[in-house]
């Protein structure tokens, strides 16, 4: 009775009980008919034939328990005998948790992240109906633009798709009152956020519709978190007053501990909610349509609706949109709007890495799974007296490949159960290997699913390297194996075959992993050879942040000039620190590398208007001393100085790369020339009000969006001319950034005790943080390739170590014959070649299909690079080759006479 | 005898599928009633034979019409029986041997 048939029988225990019943009943007619042939009354006929039973019932379960006992008996019986022939070989054994343990455990460890970050639905009712809602303008290929509020309210009242949508307004916000300035983490949102989102307070409350007004409204929601940083978890803390940036709020509630914001923050989970309706001061009222001053939205779509067709009925009403305000839209901008899955946006490029980085460890686990089966292969020749004893006394195949199939599922399960533990253990250390900006990470947790995956994936494992042995093993001629004793060489010659056959996809395996080993470690030397456009070692960077009180009355920095002032007294104060050779300040979108960028559109004067590639460009606004404290080259004119500020004539720099763009034959032609920044419209520019800026100097490129972005043009205003409320402190330095950081902070506060200073890191901190991302992928598949290769190198020795101690005597002889050591070196050589040339060949075509998948992590090399594929197959092929020449030099060591007698 | 009862029923299979009730039959029949099968043992035996994978069931219709389980012997059982003769015939030598050197 097979495997299968017994399971049946134990999940059919009903039907087996109206079997046996049947069976017995069937009997008990034919006896009795045939006593009544031979005389008997049909009562004495019945009663006889029942005696002869005895106790039918008892007989009925008697039997029905051999049935269901036996399969249980046989799986019992099969586990003990498993665990016995594992004991008895505690090497192997050992050999064999370890590798599998390794295989196994990576798959749970990179599996446990793909659940917690890709496969969970979000944490909120309905996640599939939440969607991030994004302007595009095709024609400058500049996607997520922002949104203007006039844009905001037809989605909400006029586009029929959303349930809800509310802006998502990131910012940094001052927390005074309290012993020192705070800064927190803001979002900015409108008041059905929270119903979007479908989350309720734990405390207290959140919104209500009457918190929807124009401007920012008095209650705010705080976050469980700070709830504990900030109040000490004080229950009385519903109905406090707080200031933020100046102004009186009240805090309404807290969430619950789980809730996160669904989205990119500034620095850190989001602390503090408040609602605005964006329609009164702050900001500008009444807004405009062409004023995309919200940098982000998201919705929740109508039930019922997909994705795909709400884009379909978004689409109509762009077009719709388009046409009644033609002068906002011009058709040729290509003005679009997209909605994307929120979980999609979250995880953004994320996904393809972690899903490279899964099918690198199910590579790896295949390889050790190939390793195995070569292992056991060997084995079972050395048990095939065993086996051929086991079925010459009866046992059938199939109860043999059961026994077998349960010794590999044995070891498989034992090595998940380490593997899982291990895990477990390890957590928080592997954690810790992950960037900091991979989304949802505060969700990796051992859910069921990762348990099931684990078993899963155990005994799949047991299953794929223990089958073809098993087969193999069974299929052992009884009468060869018991002649040849425990050399046995009754299968050998097919066996060897597979073996080499396995050793070869091993070495396929192993190839496409090093490649795609290969490749990354190419692109992340090809960005670290980037030049950067600024000297990132002994910088020390902080932020401060202004307050922006929502009356402009409050405000002590409402002026340009009072700003520009508190500039220059905070630029004069920490450029005397002890230590510190040079500081300058910037805003915020000074800072590279810190994804805070502003992008702008302008016009250059005597430059004709090309509508469909309106001139785009990043912007900054630096004292005059940051390119020199960043050591960024000046290429032409001049850098700006003190006298450039409110009262000056309004200047500007610009990079390289504008200049190159404009004035292709010399960067001097852009010196003097005028630009005005703002957003351009059919034939006028609603920058008519804005300034002309004069061009007085070019400067070299800053890799402001990192070392794998294309360079964006930048434009640089002066601080003290255009100062801004966000400020970036720069400090070029030796000094410990810690203490310096305390420097600075005391300093700060005595030119304004109400200003925090935050966020104090180096500059090569904020550059290896940007590097993190694409490192810990290279560090992951580099650790899985070079395991594969070890394995793949253990792999091809073990078969070559097994063939040539079998083939002593031949060598033996060969030897005694006059052969040299370097003909059986070669005859080695040459055998391994075969193996090894297959496996290469299969590896470099599987490497053609499959380093595609690596394209959007790759940096200036081509998922097919030529160099990459050669060198790492000849590197391998070396590798190789040397773990078979091992065990033929060995053979050949052996004395004639002793291969000769070796029997 | 233990083991015994295989042996006879593997035989008897030998001659081609029988249902449970033809096998006592036929051991009754062929041993002129010296031996019979009691209904008590020969079930849970055919059962835990078919476990082995000697013998395979499968429901068929009698002689007379009557729905019965069926025993096939299997390549394994074929096997299996080979091996038994074989044990028994040199039991049965060997008891014959130290019943003469008794004498």
């Amino acid at each position: 009775m097979s495997l299968l048939s017994r399971l049946k029988g134990l999940l059919q225990i009903h039907r087996l009980e109206r079997d046996v019943d049947e069976e017995l009943r069937s009997h008990i007619e034919m006896r009795a008919a045939d006593n009544m042939a031979s005389g008997m009354s049909p009562q004495e006929a019945r009663y006889d034939a029942q005696r002869r039973f005895g106790n039918a019932t008892l007989l009925k379960e008697d039997t029905r328990a051999v049935d269901i006992v036996g399969w249980i008996e046989t799986a019992g019986q099969n586990l003990r005998y498993a665990g016995r022939m594992l004991r008895r070989n505690p090497g192997f054994t050992l050999v064999s948790i370890l590798t599998l343990a390794l295989g196994i455990g990576a798959n749970v460890a990179i599996f446990t992240v793909v659940h917690a970050v890709l496969l969970r639905p979000l944490p909120y009712p309905h996640p599939e109906q939440l969607v991030r809602v994004y302007d595009d303008i095709r024609s400058s290929q500049t996607h997520g633009v922002g949104m203007s509020v006039p844009e905001l309210w037809d989605l909400r009242d006029r586009s029929g798709v959303f349930q809800d949508i509310s802006v998502i307004f990131p910012a940094d916000a001052n927390i005074t009152g309290a012993e020192h300035p705070e800064r927190v983490e803001f979002l900015g949102t409108n008041a059905n956020y929270f119903t979007m989102l479908g989350a309720h307070a734990e405390l207290g409350r959140t919104y209500t519709p009457a918190d929807a007004l124009p401007g920012f409204s008095e209650p705010v929601v705080i976050s469980d978190a700070y709830w504990h940083r900030g109040f000490g978890a004080d229950p009385k803390v519903i109905g406090q007053k707080i200031r933020i940036d100046g102004d009186l709020y009240m805090i309404a509630g807290v969430l619950p501990p789980e809730f996160r914001h669904p989205g990119r923050t500034l620095a850190a989970d989001v602390d503090l909610w408040a609602t605005t309706g964006f329609a009164a001061p702050p900001f500008p009222a009444p807004p405009a349509r062409a004023v995309r001053l919200l940098p982000g939205v998201m919705a929740r779509l109508k039930p019922g609706l997909t994705v795909a067709q709400a884009q379909a009925q978004l689409d109509n009403f762009v077009a719709q949109l388009t046409r009644q305000f033609p002068d906002e839209y011009p058709p040729a901008s290509g003005w679009s709007i997209r909605l994307v899955p929120v979980q999609q946006d979250l995880v953004g490029n994320v996904r393809t890495e972690l899903f490279v980085l899964f099918g690198a460890v199910g590579f790896v686990l295949l390889i050790a799974c190939v390793n195995l089966a070569n292992l056991l292969l060997a084995r079972s020749a050395s048990r095939q007296r065993e086996i051929a004893i086991r079925l010459a006394i009866g046992a059938g195949r199939s109860r043999l490949i059961t026994q077998l199939l349960t010794e590999s599922i044995l070891l498989a399960t034992i090595s998940g159960a380490a593997a899982l533990i291990t895990v477990v253990w390890l957590k928080n250390s592997l954690l810790r290997l992950a960037p900091a900006n991979l989304p949802r990470l505060s969700e990796v947790s051992f859910s069921p699913s990762v348990l099931l995956f684990a078993f899963v994936i155990s005994i799949l494992t047991g299953v794929i390297f223990g089958l073809a042995p098993a087969l193999q093993a069974a299929r052992t001629s009884q009468i060869s194996a018991l002649r040849e004793g425990t050399r046995g060489a009754g299968s050998s010659k097919r066996q060897l075959k597979f073996s080499r056959f396995l050793v070869a996809s091993e070495i396929a395996l192993s190839l496409v992993l090093l490649i795609g080993a290969g490749l990354l470690v190419r692109s992340f030397r090809h960005v670290l050879d980037v030049q950067p456009g600024f000297e990132p070692h002994h910088l020390v960077t902080a932020k401060i942040w202004l307050a922006v009180p929502n009356n402009p009355k409050d405000d002590p920095y409402f002026t340009p000039e009072k700003r520009a002032t508190f500039h220059q007294e905070i630029l004069q104060r920490i450029s005397a620190l002890p230590g510190v050779e040079q500081a300058a300040l910037g805003n915020g979108t000074s800072l590279p590398m810190d994804f805070n960028r502003f992008q702008t559109t302008f016009l250059i004067e005597n430059h004709p208007l090309d509508i469909e590639r309106t001139p785009v460009a990043e912007i900054a606004n630096v004292s005059p001393s940051y390119f020199s404290a960043l050591k960024t080259p000046l290429l032409s004119g001049r850098f700006f100085s003190d006298s450039d500020n409110t009262k000056g004539q309004q200047v500007v720099l610009i990079d390289e790369t504008l200049a190159h763009r404009y004035w292709p034959n010399s960067d001097a032609d852009a010196i003097g020339q005028r630009v005005q920044l703002g957003v351009v419209r059919r034939g006028q520019t609603s920058a008519a009000q804005n300034p002309w800026l004069t061009i007085v100097g070019v400067v070299g490129n800053i890799k402001s969006d990192g070392f794998d972005a294309a360079s964006a043009p930048h434009l640089y205003r002066p601080l003290y001319q255009a100062p801004t409320y966000d400020g970036v402190v720069y400090l070029r330095t030796s000094m410990d950034p810690g203490t310096l950081g305390d420097s600075v902070r005391a300093e700060v506060r005595h030119a304004d005790p109400t200003i925090p200073v935050f966020n104090v890191r180096t500059m090569d901190i904020i550059v290896s943080a940007f590097l993190a991302e694409r490192r810990f992928a290279l560090e992951l598949l580099g650790i899985f390739a070079g395991v594969a290769l070890l394995l793949a190198s253990i792999g091809i020795y073990g078969v070559m170590a097994y063939t040539f101690s079998r083939r002593t005597n031949e060598i033996g002889i060969r030897m005694a014959m006059g052969a040299k050591r370097a003909d059986i070196l070669g005859m080695a050589l040459k055998e391994g070649a075969v193996t090894i040339g297959f496996g290469v060949v299969a590896g470099l075509l599987g490497s053609l299909v499959l380093t595609h998948f690596l394209q959007t992590m790759l940096f200036s090399v081509k998922a097919t690079d030529p160099i990459t594929f050669v060198t790492i197959a000849a590197l391998l092929a070396a590798v190789t080759l040397l773990a078979c020449l091992v065990p033929a030099h060995r053979a050949t060591r052996v004395d004639p006479l002793i291969a000769l007698r070796h029997e | 005898m233990q083991g015994t009862l295989a042996l006879l029923v593997l035989k008897s299979l030998a001659g081609g599928p029988m249902h449970g009730y033809g096998i006592t039959l036929h051991i009754q029949c062929v041993s002129k009633d010296v031996l019979r099968v009691e209904e008590g043992s020969l079930y849970p035996a055919l059962h835990r034979m078919e476990q082995e994978g000697w013998i395979r069931a499968e429901w068929g219709t009698s002689e007379n019409n009557r729905r019965a389980r069926y025993y096939r012997l299997s390549e394994a059982g074929r096997k299996q029986l080979a091996a038994e003769e074989k044990n028994w015939a040199r039991l049965t030598e060997a008891v014959a041997a130290v019943l003469e050197f008794a004498q």
